[in-house]
């Protein structure tokens, strides 16, 4: 018999092995709630999968009375909206602040300090600067994602910049290169890879920032919609939306990471190599 | 005139002398090869040749001119690692070098230009037996190739010196040997003048028309760093043309007579 | 097989019970400890002097109990806490004891109504003087909230609905900070951050729940088995809470002043709150509030605004899907599914002294 650390399962057991907690979680809700709905049939705090069902039809399939609209399209669409402009303008921000603060030695002399001190700026606490600011409208949930994120893209693309090795930079002075001509042909292209990776890692706090910005002041998105029904405890909605967001999360990381290595097949071969 | 002309030259960091009175001169055509023990100094020597440090007192001369305090185009390196970009497929790599020198403000070439370019490029990495790796990237290359590539990338646009930094240390042998064949043979066809650092003496002796040691004459055992490194051998080594040999020979004469001074 | 299948489910249900997610009247049975949760807020800071100064011990005491009050930061979140079973007792509002744990099915009854609002609600516009100026503007307030209710019956009074407006969820944390917003040009704010917005420029009150006496209602909701089976709760409780009441009926400083501190403002800043809070001092006043007809009226209103948003559940079919029952014998809606209960008993024995 061999020591268990050397035991390695065959993809099936893999497989069946990481489906097995969440199997567990499913049976153990749903015990919870038959107990809980046994007592007190409406009980809200844990719901059956009937009335999840029910509220994912209602939310997801069928027009809103009120309105006419799918609540559930219209709810993910305008967080996506927000998310992918926030993360757009975080990404392109970093990149204007954070190449030059990892390469220009008098531009990190003169804002490394700074963005290290701003990055550590709670975004939340200062809102009411941020409402005088950027209003209370689209701008400003965008501007919170914008906020909370791009210190961290900032200083993570500067510490990659000042990653790329030095001998890099005097070989294309050598070859005639300037500082301008070596930012946009020898470090924009390297960085951008990094760019995206970084952006994969931040968009958890982003959506974090999204929620929050959602439950100051809104009017539709998914955050919205959570934080508006667990004034009644509608936890029937809010456990799919939880379900969804986690999902839509994941997809992203999945995509963003096909894309980068489908963009620079030379990154991930690299990767490999190192 | 010298192409590389060296008086009294020294290098200090602090307190800690590094290189003291070198007296030197390099004519164009040689291929002068480095040694040393670690700490001698050889690295810091060619850090000033690049432009990457600068000597603190002395005659520093390329072609009679003061040496570009910055790394420059007159000058190309070949680092052991690191010296070629791997965003770049091995085509673009040589191209690269073609771009950044004549567009200043783009980094690149359009139509025309491009396409000259791109033929120069060609015919440079057949030259270094890269033709058929042309659109690889550098990820896909072996070490000894990731070498030639650098080198193509250097001389494409023709510096005056090509400085060679322990180029070939990390490969096998083998691949050694082969380099050895290709930049003597790209020395004698282009007429280079070549500075190259090795700690391989072999390869020292092989190579070079002219082998420079270094090391330190004095030493303090109570304060290491107070005396530096100097230029302790310079003999003309190798079997090449008898035109370099006796030009070495002159060189060191005016040197050994400078020591004199 | 099956008894496999047995064990491990026992042992689940077990592990779930631990886990403390099992259903409240699991628990609900004669106990001695019980736990109840409050928030700051004007009309519940009595509680707090009465729990800090030993008044509800002393009465817990007297009927052999224990009596713990937990502040909770969140106010909706002690309500959903309450709802899910983690407190016997909780402080609310009438609108938010209909949809809240009523519409969850868990049976409450409200114990005391301690005040109503009579001007801690209102609605703010920025630059204009009259409420029918709200058309066509964005309002922010704390959606599906007393505040929304507010808005509702504000632009009945002018003959608006809320199609004429379009209302935008905001936290009532932030309120006061989006005023300062160009934006933000209607609001529906609650007490203190109504009177923080009424000092800034432009602010002007143009209806307030002074117009809807009696409609918003604060109280102590109990859980309704929990009091049936422990009337000696509903005794203690009382009993500390008009103690406090003779208190500050009689305008006691120091407690005042407890009061004001413990819910961050001044005296000065309390009495203000409280000019604005028709607090029941005397339990006969409660006795004749909780009596009155205009209660189910108001809660007809209340149900009515909540099946409208579909606060009642998606099942409901009508606004009176949840039943209510009042004093006398009075009822509203479903006989058969009673989840939302006033009395006026314990109150009753206050006014006459019997506790």
């Amino acid at each position: 018999m061999k020591r268990f650390m050397n035991l390695k399962p065959s993809k099936v057991t893999a497989f069946f092995l990481g489906l097995l907690p969440f199997i567990i979680a499913g049976i153990f809700y749903i015990v919870a709630s038959d107990l809980r709905l046994a007592e007190n049939p409406n009980d809200k705090l844990l719901p059956s999968m009937a009335s999840f069902s029910e509220a994912i039809d209602r939310m997801a399939l069928t027009p809103s009375k009120r309105t006419g609209e799918i609540l559930f399209i219209e709810d993910t669409s305008a967080s996506l909206h927000r998310l992918g402009l926030g993360i757009l303008i975080s990404a392109v921000l970093a990149m204007l602040i954070g190449i030059p603060l990892g390469f220009i030695p008098f531009v990190r002399a003169g804002f490394s300090p700074f963005v290290a001190a701003f990055s550590m700026v709670p975004p939340m606490a200062i809102l009411p600067i941020l409402f005088i600011v950027f209003g209370m409208g689209e701008i400003a949930k965008v501007a919170l994602i914008v906020i909370g994120v791009t210190p961290l893209i900032v200083r993570d693309l500067q510490q990659r910049v000042s990653e790329i090795p030095a001998e890099q930079f005097i070989k294309a002075q050598t070859l005639g290169g300037s500082s301008w001509s070596i930012v946009i042909r020898v470090i924009l292209p390297q960085i951008f890879p990094r760019l995206l990776d970084s952006v994969r890692l931040t968009l958890g706090t982003a959506w974090i920032f999204l929620i929050s910005a959602e439950a100051i002041s809104a009017t539709e998105g998914l955050g919205y919609r959570i934080f508006l029904v667990r004034r009644y405890m509608s936890m029937d909605v809010i456990l799919p939306y939880v379900a969804w967001i986690t999902f839509l999360a994941f997809l992203f990381d999945y995509l963003l990471k096909k894309l980068t290595y489908k963009l620079f097949p030379w990154y991930s071969a690299g990767k490999e190599n190192a | 005139m010298s192409l590389i002309t060296i008086k009294n030259l020294w290098k200090e960091y602090g307190d800690n002398v590094v290189l003291e009175r070198l007296n030197l001169n390099i004519e164009e055509g040689e291929f002068c090869t480095l040694v040393g023990p670690s700490g001698c100094g050889k690295t810091t020597f060619l850090k000033m040749l690049l432009g990457q440090e600068t000597p603190t007192k002395g005659t520093f001369l390329l072609d009679g001119k003061p040496f570009p305090d910055e790394p420059s185009i007159e000058r190309g390196i070949v680092f052991q690692r690191y010296s070629v970009f791997e965003h770049l497929s091995v085509l673009g790599n040589v191209l690269l070098s073609m771009e950044l020198k004549e567009s200043k403000f783009f980094g690149r070439l359009f139509g025309k230009k491009r396409k000259e370019a791109k033929e120069k490029a060609m015919q440079m990495l057949e030259s270094v037996g890269l033709g058929d790796a042309a659109h690889k990237y550098p990820s896909e290359l072996s070490g000894g190739m990731q070498q030639r590539l650098s080198i193509a990338q250097s001389l494409v646009i023709k510096p005056k010196i090509l400085l060679l930094d322990e180029p070939f240390g990390a490969l096998d042998p083998g691949i050694r040997a082969d380099m050895h064949t290709l930049i003597l043979d790209l020395w004698k066809r282009n007429n280079l003048t070549v500075i190259m650092v090795t700690h391989d003496l072999h390869e020292s002796f092989y190579l070079g028309s002219r082998l420079l040691v270094f090391d330190k004459v004095r030493y303090d055992e109570q304060a290491p760093n107070a005396y530096g490194a100097r230029i302790t051998y310079d003999i003309p080594v190798g079997n090449e043309k008898g035109a370099i040999l006796t030009k070495v020979d002159k060189s060191r004469k005016k040197e050994t007579n400078n020591y004199d001074n | 097989m099956k008894n496999i299948f047995q064990s491990t489910s026992k042992l689940l249900v077990a592990a779930t019970l631990v886990m403390g997610l099992g259903a409240s009247s699991l628990m609900a049975e004669v106990k001695d400890k019980f736990t109840v949760s409050w928030t700051i807020y004007v009309g519940w800071m009595p509680w707090d002097y009465a729990q800090q100064k030993g008044i509800v011990d002393k009465w817990a005491k007297k009927y052999g109990i224990e009596i713990d009050l937990v502040q909770v930061n969140d106010y909706i979140e002690s309500i959903n806490q309450y709802t899910a079973g983690k407190f016997d007792g909780c402080l609310m509002t009438n609108m938010d004891a209909l949809t809240i744990p009523a519409a969850g099915g868990v049976d409450s009854t409200a114990l005391i109504m301690g005040d109503f609002s009579n001007g801690n609600d209102g609605i703010i516009l920025k630059g204009k003087k009259n409420l029918a100026d709200i058309k066509g503007q964005d309002v922010n307030l704390v959606e599906l909230s007393v505040s929304h209710y507010l808005l509702a019956r504000g632009l009945e009074s002018v003959g608006l609905s809320e199609r004429d407006v379009k209302v935008v969820n905001t936290s009532d944390a932030d309120i006061v900070a989006a005023y300062s917003s160009n934006d933000v040009t209607a609001l529906v704010p609650w007490n203190p951050q109504l009177s923080e917005i009424m000092t800034k420029k432009d602010a002007n009150l143009v209806f307030d729940s002074s117009k809807i006496p009696g409609e918003i209602i604060d109280m102590l909701v109990i859980n309704t088995e929990i009091l049936k089976d422990n009337p000696k709760l509903a005794k203690a409780l009382t009993g500390a809470w008009f103690e406090v009441m003779s208190l500050m009926k009689k305008g006691d400083t120091k407690a005042l002043t407890f009061m004001a501190e413990a819910s961050g403002t001044d005296l000065a800043g309390y009495k203000s709150q409280l000019k604005s809070t028709k607090m029941f001092y005397d339990p006969k006043e409660a006795v004749e509030f909780a009596d009155s007809s205009a209660l189910p009226n108001t809660m007809k209103k209340v149900s009515e605004f909540s099946f409208n948003h579909g606060l009642l559940g998606e099942g409901a079919p009508d606004a009176g899907f949840i039943g209510m029952e009042f004093p006398n014998g009075k009822r509203f809606g479903d006989p058969k599914n009673i989840k939302l209960r006033f009395i006026d008993t314990y109150v009753k024995m206050a006014a006459e002294g019997k506790l």
